[in-house]
């Protein structure tokens, strides 16, 4: 399914051929560990080089090279994958066999992917002072309209206060004041350090034969000058200090969310269990947390679980009545001791397993699904293969999953405090 | 059931229209596990007025949301459930104009089909679920109320229609649902709930005469059900522009100018990808404009915009954050000045067409968007795999006439939500 192919030391393309989809996808990511020093850089950095490149030095011409690729586009990218974190470009483009008028639009797309990482426009031996300044103002501006979410920005505060001695709790972005002190030569001098260095995760799906990325690829990134440094492999949760964290704001709905931890990670035996407990207890519409308290209390409109498989993490999160904050955390922690008890019927562990069965088959029916699961799959060093997965889900019993939920420890809790009705 | 081939786009579309009014739509996806299924009905938050063979019918604000959330129900059993067990996931939503429902599998796709087909058809209302579901639907409007992005639109929908109910949210309020009983629902369902009001969208893998042979089972609708449509609307906007403060980063703003409401079939479908197009011209990444506002650090990449449409409604509308949304405000209504004096380049134009064309062709591989599409503007009277066609019939004088007839001073209104003062 993929195949997986080392162009020079440290960079791996990885490919899905395909043929049964309209457009095809290729990522680019460099990958660094996640860290205080470099997130807001990394984050940055493809903003920067998104503004103009050599040939192309503004982003109206820009836009207009992918007009006439039929409105192909390329984005920034930047993921946090357990300690580490991605920079790096994502291209999305229609196959050539649609161009209405018969042109070809992977090539130019892959020449202007190349043009754009490695061929910014320089001043003075660094990046351009305006476009580095203003992309600063919107990073800036991106970071603080996460507040914007109320939801979102409340599990931000959660890990933020849980991991406070582990890189899981910065921001995937960075942070204001990193931001702010950047200069052009510091994200130069950046640039070329991660170029030379890091590890370059390349994947394309589409229908072109993986010999012809490949090819493409080596002549796009041949003249690197590389000195490849192999990055720290991936930890568990390093702890902190628990806590229980209130804060207020003016808004109308209280958001409560509670953080577990657990030893097991995605590298470890009793993922598959955990995935289930996952699902069980908070994963969606069946789950005991929306059924229980949504369905048979309503004391929430949104409320369900999320597993951080590269940490061993699990947090919940509902949005309240501001009054009802020790009633929701009793009964959340009353679903959870049932499930550590073992009070799982046949049911929930059979439609669990179809659920992640369901979501498994699923990735392969879309160009960016594929990407994602697989590019993740890769970095977070997930040791299945889709087939052995589904066999170790089939094979996981109640039981696996009552001691995946005992492994659960209650770490921290964040409450977003809003009007009381 | 008849096939019909859509060459240029590489997909072919079994339609019928069946016996009991539903019209079914299967889109074939050789290779593929996943299926999805739409099941919409012509029916959403702005249609609470109407009449039953000549009885008429005002239903509270919120109702067709409401209904869609006790829909799930069915007399002792749990649809969410039956739908996990057959490991699919269920879901649905409700626009201004329409409710839809779906679910997506990878197996055991007939059994699927037929829990949504009856759970649909199926109207099951207690005084006590339906009482029930008033804390839920609190909570969602509370959650939606601290949301700036709906609360800029909607405050920006208020502000800019006197007559057309786009101007009351789609969840209703507090006050509105609470008056939502069985009956009220129960008349609801049946009024809209009705095949001839309906369609089926399947894209997959799956047999196209199965799925016509299920839908066939459905009741048809009883009695004569007229809907209020037609608002008068003036096209000026008196109100001037609208403000509101929360918690947020920076200032968050939204701009409508109206436009005439599109009315149905391939006229309005063009009329429609017009104002697209005017769009792109005047504040796209492609234009001057945006480069200029970008550069200026007045906008930033939350900025966008495009037509609006509404059964009944059209407008055009950007939005974004930004320090100084009245300096965006003035520099669109100047440089629609000048569009409608200069126009558009034949080459600019030439290539924002392509680039739309091409959008829309990534757009379909996605079994989501496809159902979403064909349903919606199936409703509109058109075949939405027909759009390279209509594409091709704009011109870029279409374009100027619009930016000069729409894009105005009276036509337009600006909603903005601020940051909260610091109380501390």
């Amino acid at each position: 399914m993929v195949k997986t192919m080392s162009l020079f030391p440290g960079v791996t393309l990885r490919c899905v051929p395909d043929d049964r989809f309209k457009h095809g996808v290729l990522s680019l990511q460099l990958v660094r560990p996640m860290c205080r020093e470099e997130a807001a850089k990394n984050a940055l950095l493809p903003a920067v080089l998104l503004r103009g490149c050599r040939r192309t030095p503004d982003l109206r011409r820009i836009t207009h090279r992918l007009d006439a690729l039929y409105g192909a586009s390329v984005g920034t990218l930047v993921r946090r994958v357990g300690d580490w974190q991605t920079t790096g470009l994502y291209c999305s483009f229609i196959e050539d066999h649609y161009a209405m008028d018969g042109e070809e639009v992977f090539a130019p797309m892959m020449a202007l992917l190349g043009e754009l990482l490695l061929e910014p426009v320089l001043e003075n031996g660094a990046f351009s002072r305006d476009y580095v300044e203003s992309e600063k103002k919107n990073l800036i501006a991106t970071i603080a309209s996460e507040l914007n979410d109320k939801r979102a920005y409340a599990a931000g505060q959660l890990l933020k206060r849980m991991c406070a001695e582990d890189p899981f709790g910065l921001p995937r972005l960075g942070e204001q004041p990193q931001v702010e002190a950047i200069t052009p030569q510091s994200l130069y001098s950046h640039y070329q350090t991660v170029l030379r260095e890091s590890a370059i995760e390349i994947f394309y799906v589409g229908s072109r034969a993986p010999e012809q990325v490949a090819a493409q690829m080596e002549t796009l990134l041949g003249d690197i000058n590389r000195n490849y440094v192999n990055l720290e492999a991936q930890t568990a949760f390093r702890g902190g200090a628990e806590g229980d964290y209130t804060e207020v704001m003016d808004v109308n709905q209280g958001k409560l969310c509670v953080g577990y931890v657990t030893p097991i990670t995605l590298r470890d035996e009793g993922f598959v269990a955990m995935q289930l407990l996952n699902v069980i207890f908070g994963g969606g519409m069946t789950s005991k947390l929306f059924v229980q308290i949504r369905e048979k209390q309503s004391l929430c409109y949104a409320i369900g679980s999320g597993f951080y498989g590269s940490k061993g993490i699990l947090s919940v999160s509902a949005g309240i009545d501001s009054g009802k904050r020790e009633l929701v955390l009793e009964q959340i922690e009353k679903q959870l001791d049932a499930c550590r008890r073992g009070d799982i019927t046949s049911e929930e562990l059979t439609a669990a397993k179809e659920a992640l069965r369901s979501s498994l088959r699923s990735v392969h029916d879309s160009p960016g699904a594929i990407e994602n699961y697989y590019a993740s799959r890769a970095l977070s060093g997930l040791p299945y293969t889709p087939d052995s997965y589904l066999q170790a889900v089939e094979a996981a019993t109640a039981e696996q999953v009552a001691h995946a939920a005992q492994s659960l420890r209650r770490h921290t809790v964040y409450f977003l405090k809003g009007a009381e009705q | 059931m008849k096939q019909r081939l859509y060459p240029e786009l590489g997909e072919s579309v079994w339609w019928s229209r069946l016996e009991n009014g539903l019209t079914v739509a299967v889109v074939p996806r050789k290779g593929f596990s996943k299926k999805y299924a739409y099941l919409v009905t012509d029916y959403g938050s702005i249609h609470t007025e109407f009449s039953v063979d000549g009885k008429p019918f005002s239903a509270p604000a919120g109702v067709a949301h409401y209904l869609e959330h006790k829909m799930f129900d069915l007399p002792g059993r749990d649809v969410s459930e039956e739908f996990a067990a057959l490991g699919a996931n269920v879901n649905a939503f409700t626009s201004y104009d329409l409710t839809a429902y779906y679910f997506s599998c990878t197996e055991r796709f007939g059994e699927c089909l037929a829990l949504l087909l009856e759970f649909v058809a199926t109207p099951y209302f207690t005084e006590e679920t339906v009482e029930k579901e008033q804390g839920i639907i609190g909570q969602e409007i509370d959650m939606t109320a601290d949301a700036p992005d709906t609360r800029v639109f909607e405050m920006l929908m208020e502000n800019m229609y006197r007559q057309h109910p786009i101007r009351v949210p789609i969840l209703g309020s507090r006050d509105t649902i609470a008056r939502i009983t069985p009956q009220v629902l129960e008349a609801c369902h049946s009024a809209f709930y009705r095949p001839d009001n309906m369609m089926l969208c399947v894209v997959g893998d799956v047999d196209p005469e199965q799925v016509e042979a299920m839908a066939s089972g459905i009741c048809a609708g009883k009695g004569t059900v007229t809907r209020r449509d037609g608002w008068q609307e003036d096209m000026t906007c008196g109100g001037g522009g609208c403000e509101e403060y929360m918690e947020v980063a920076m200032p968050m703003f939204q701009i409508g100018f109206k436009a005439e409401p599109l009315g149905k079939g391939p006229e309005a479908v063009k009329q429609e990808i017009v104002g697209d197009l005017a769009a792109e011209a005047l504040f796209g990444e492609s234009s001057e404009l945006y480069l200029r506002l970008y550069e200026q650090g007045i906008i930033d990449s939350s900025f966008g915009g495009g037509l609006e449409t509404v059964e009944g409604m059209a407008m055009l509308t950007l939005s974004g954050d930004s320090d100084h949304p009245d300096a965006v405000l003035e520099a669109v209504l100047e440089e629609a000045q000048r569009l409608s004096e200069t126009g558009v380049e034949e080459e600019a134009f030439q290539r924002m067409k392509r680039s739309a064309l091409g959008r829309r062709l990534r757009e379909l591989d996605s079994f989501d968007s496809v159902c979403f599409r064909l349903c919606a503007y199936y409703f509109s009277g058109f075949d939405y795999f027909d759009f390279p066609e209509v594409y091709r019939q704009v011109n870029r004088e279409d374009i100027q006439e619009f930016l000069k007839r729409v894009v105005t001073r009276q036509r337009c209104s600006l909603s903005v939500i601020y940051p909260k003062e610091e109380t501390q």
